[in-house]
Parts: C-alpha cells; sequence; structure tokens
C-alpha cells in the first residue's frame, strides 16, 4: 500500500480526514439488487471477451458500463437477455441470476427472459407500422387484443417515454417518418409497453443529435424510478449524469464498479483513473 | 501528451508562479519587520498586484478548463484546488501588504521590546506557508498534516502579543498606536497561518480526494 494511502486511513480512522463525497452517497453493498453475475466468461470461438466477471446490478438504479471499444461492455450488456445466444461461436460460463434465478438454465424460457430484460439499440429500430402499432406489438404477440387495454397502455407507454405530447395527433401514421430522436424514444415506450424489470440500453444515445440526447438522458432519470437500467455508453459525461453505479471494463474484464459520484471524483483504480481522464484508451 | 494535459501543466505553472511570488512577498514582509526596513516593506506593497493579476488569470484558466473539458478524477480535484490555491495565496499576498504597510509606520519611532515576538510569529508563519508549498508542490501528504500542527504555535504567540501590546498600552499611553498596529500585525500574521493550513488541505483534497478542512482543533487526534 501506498504512504499515502496508508497516512489517509490512519487520519480516517482517528476522524480527521472525511471523504469528499456527499453524505448522501449510495453504495452497492445497500442496494437490493435483481441481476447477479457470478464467475462469467464468455468466448467468441477461442478468444475469451469476458474473463471472470461478477457483479450486481441494483434494482431502479441506473448502472453504466463505460470502457474502450471492445473490453466487453457491450457484450456483457447482451448476456443480460441472453441475446449472444444468436451468435453460433458464442459460448457462455458461469452465472446470471435474474431474481435468484440463473438464466442460463435450460429450462429458462428465452422468450420470456426478453420481455422481463428489454433492449434499446444504438441505432432506433422502430418496425415499418404505425406509432400504435409499434407500442402495441409486444401486447398484440401475448395475444391481448381488447382496444380498451391497447390504447391505454400505449398511452400510457408513451407519456413514460416522453413522447406522447409529441405524437398523440398522428398515432396512426408511420413510425418511420419520427425524427431519430422520437423514434428512440418510441423504441423505449415499445419496450416499456410489455412492463420489463430491467431495461438494457446500448449506446442509446450515439446516433442522436444533442437534443434528442438530452431528451433521452432525462428520460432515463425518470425510467429508474420504475425500471432497472443498464447502459452502455463511450460518452464518459453521459455515463457520469445519468447513472447512480458506474462499471470501467478493460479487456474483457471488470476494473472497477461503485457508484458514479465516487468513479469520477475519486476513482480507486489507477488504470480507471487514466481512462476517464482521456490519458489512454 | 493530450491537449488537456498540456492545459493542465499550464494552469500548474500558473500556479507554481504565484506560490514563489506570494512565498517571496511574505519572507520580505518578515524580514522587513524584523529589520524594520521601510524600503524593503514598500517593495512588498508595489509587488502585490502582481499576485493579484496571477490570481485573475488562474480563475480564468481553470474556467475555461471547467466548461470546455469537462475534467473529472484528479484533473477536476487539480482544478477546483488551483482555484481555492489562488484564491488563498492571493490572500496571504494581501496579508503581506497590509502588514509591511504597518512596518512602514512601525519603522519610524523606537522598538517596543516585544516585537521579537512578532517576529518569532512572523517566521513561524513563514515555516508554515514554505512547508504548505513542499507539501503541495512534491506533493507529500504528511507534510501537509505537519503545518496544521504547526498552527497552534502560532495561535498561541497570537495570544502572547496581544497580552503584551495591552500591557504596555496600559502602562504607556503614548505607544498605543504602535501597540494597536502590533496587535493589528500579529492577526495578520495568524491570518496568515490559517490560509497556509488551507493551502495543506487542499493539498490532501488534490492528492487523496479526502477533506481535513477544520480539523487542526483535533490535532492531538493525528
Amino acid at each position: 500500500m501506498k504512504q499515502e494511502q496508508v497516512l489517509s486511513n490512519n487520519l480516517m480512522a482517528a476522524g480527521v480526514v472525511q471523504d469528499m463525497v456527499p453524505q448522501n452517497k449510495i453504495s452497492l453493498d445497500k442496494e437490493h439488487c435483481c441481476l447477479e453475475v457470478k464467475d462469467l466468461d464468455l468466448f467468441y470461438g477461442s478468444n475469451q471477451a469476458l474473463k471472470s466477471i461478477n457483479m450486481k446490478v441494483p434494482v431502479k438504479r441506473a448502472t453504466a458500463f463505460i470502457g474502450p471499444s471492445g473490453c466487453g461492455k457491450s457484450t456483457l450488456l447482451r448476456c443480460f437477455n441472453r441475446l449472444n445466444d444468436l451468435i453460433d461461436v458464442c459460448r457462455v460460463q458461469g452465472e446470471i441470476k435474474l431474481d435468484g434465478e440463473n438464466i442460463y438454465d435450460p429450462k429458462v424460457d428465452v422468450a420470456e427472459l426478453r420481455r422481463r430484460v428489454g433492449m434499446v439499440f444504438q441505432k432506433p429500430n422502430p418496425f415499418p407500422k404505425s406509432i400504435f402499432d409499434n407500442i402495441a406489438f409486444g401486447l398484440r404477440l401475448k395475444g391481448i387484443r381488447n382496444k380498451k387495454h391497447l390504447n391505454e397502455v400505449v398511452e400510457k407507454s408513451l407519456k413514460g417515454a416522453a413522447l406522447w405530447e409529441e405524437v398523440k395527433d398522428r398515432l396512426y401514421e408511420s413510425a418511420l417518418g419520427l425524427s431519430g430522436g422520437q423514434q428512440q424514444r418510441l423504441v423505449i415506450a415499445r419496450a416499456i409497453a410489455i412492463e420489463p424489470d430491467v431495461i438494457l440500453l446500448d449506446e442509446p444515445c450515439s446516433a442522436l443529435d444533442p437534443i434528442s440526447t438530452s431528451k433521452i438522458e432525462e428520460l432515463i432519470h425518470q425510467l429508474k424510478e420504475r425500471y432497472t437500467i443498464v447502459i452502455v455508453t463511450h460518452n464518459m459525461q453521459q455515463a457520469a449524469r445519468v447513472s447512480d453505479f458506474t462499471a470501467y471494463m478493460y479487456l474483457g474484464e471488470l476494473i472497477e464498479y461503485r457508484d458514479t459520484i465516487t468513479m469520477f471524483t475519486n476513482p480507486k483504480e489507477k488504470t480507471t483513473e487514466e481512462y476517464i481522464t482521456g490519458r489512454f484508451g | 501528451m493530450t491537449h488537456l494535459t498540456q492545459e493542465l501543466d499550464r494552469l500548474n505553472m500558473k500556479v507554481m508562479q504565484m506560490v514563489v511570488q506570494t512565498e517571496q512577498a511574505l519572507s520580505k514582509t518578515v524580514n522587513a519587520f524584523s529589520r524594520m526596513d521601510a524600503d524593503l516593506a514598500q517593495e512588498v506593497v508595489d509587488h502585490d498586484k502582481e499576485i493579484n493579476e496571477l490570481e485573475v488569470l488562474i480563475d480564468q484558466l481553470c474556467l475555461r478548463l471547467l466548461a470546455l473539458e469537462q475534467p473529472v478524477a484528479r484533473d477536476l480535484r487539480f482544478i477546483l484546488g488551483a482555484m481555492r490555491l489562488s484564491n488563498d495565496l492571493e490572500r496571504i499576498g494581501d496579508e503581506s501588504a497590509n502588514i509591511s504597510d504597518a512596518t512602514i509606520f512601525l519603522s519610524l519611532p523606537p522598538p517596543l521590546e516585544f516585537y521579537d515576538q512578532i517576529q518569532i510569529m512572523g517566521q513561524k508563519a513563514y515555516d508554515m506557508l514554505q512547508e504548505a508549498i513542499i507539501a503541495f508542490s512534491s506533493p507529500d501528504t504528511e507534510r501537509a498534516v505537519n503545518v496544521c500542527r504547526m498552527d497552534f504555535e502560532v495561535d498561541e504567540i497570537n495570544s502572547k502579543v496581544i497580552k503584551l501590546s495591552i500591557e504596555h498600552m496600559s502602562q504607556d499611553s503614548k505607544t498605543i498606536e504602535q501597540c494597536v498596529q502590533s496587535i493589528n500585525i500579529a492577526r495578520r500574521l495568524e491570518r496568515v497561518a490559517d490560509l497556509a493550513t488551507n493551502i495543506a488541505e487542499t493539498t490532501m483534497f488534490i492528492v487523496q480526494g479526502t477533506s481535513i478542512k477544520h480539523s487542526c482543533q483535533f490535532d492531538d487526534r493525528v
């Protein structure tokens, strides 16, 4: 341990040195977590993309994954709804528990898992249908046909995605006519229509202009009151703005994972500091 | 070297420039009082504006870095620390100029016998500033904590000087103005010592992200 750390610890113990992070800081230890990753390894063929990942994702919080390209953050995100299953050469070892149940258990219904763990991608992907039909899609897939119920869910979801006021007069027009930012919020509305527990966001703003980005970020703050949010972003300032916890990954390893305030003011790992201050990566 | 690193180096250079000028100002102030050298004291008063200009420049650099570079972690702490430092150094510069002003006045009449206590106090305040500067530039957190320990001695001498001045005034009313100026100098030196502890606290903040603010009263626990 470095001399200055020893001194700091002694001073902390004496109550002379105070942690600079605000008193109301949140701590992973005190959080109720819905996702738990245990000794997770992932291979693309012979290439190991994730190495012994262990972490917990807290409920109704926004957790951000940051790290340089190729560090495995999107790969880890896609493990949470088993999207990596679609890649032939992908092999996963270890466990991911969603509310205590291993999602990689062969008995798990993957379609139901993906209902509970929704996903929004970098590029908005509305279906070539009306705005209404996009939102109602998942419900109809579940066999819900009741028009009144569908109307209620569509309105509620669009309001939840902060899009209702902008589209309420053109619900039956094509979703492809919306702007990029509106399309991304539509996709979020489509995800929340089927009431997921977790929403995964894979660089949701990287294709958007600053105004649309700001709306999505504001939306994330609102969404985390009802859903668990996990976001992958290349924009560190965005991670700092929207998340409660931040995980820094490098070369498939989870290097540091803690509350966002500490992460961006006083990270404990040197490599994290070098990455977030732009000296590396 | 990234653009941000270059800008931070430039900021560090300006802070160090201000550190050197302030240290020189206080050194001259203490010497001017010890030797009752009005010319040297006047030099301190004349050069104070250079320290003030550096404070403005450092503020501008910090503002620009915060607005444009969105720094985090140690970079962010360094910029916030630089703002605090420049503020404290500017105050030390002001106090030095004010003490020098009082020294010019005191250099005319014959010295009073308790001036030696003010000289000791001045030397201790200067030692504290020097220790704080070494702690900051090294950086050395142990030395930073040491600065806080030193503050007690200056506080004690301050009380002593006030007591001696009051006694002197009550015995010899002709020296009232000299005694008032002496109390004025002692209080300003005590303030300089406090500002030196601020610099030490800022060093801890920059290096470790921890605060030892207002901890000097718990000195025996360190």
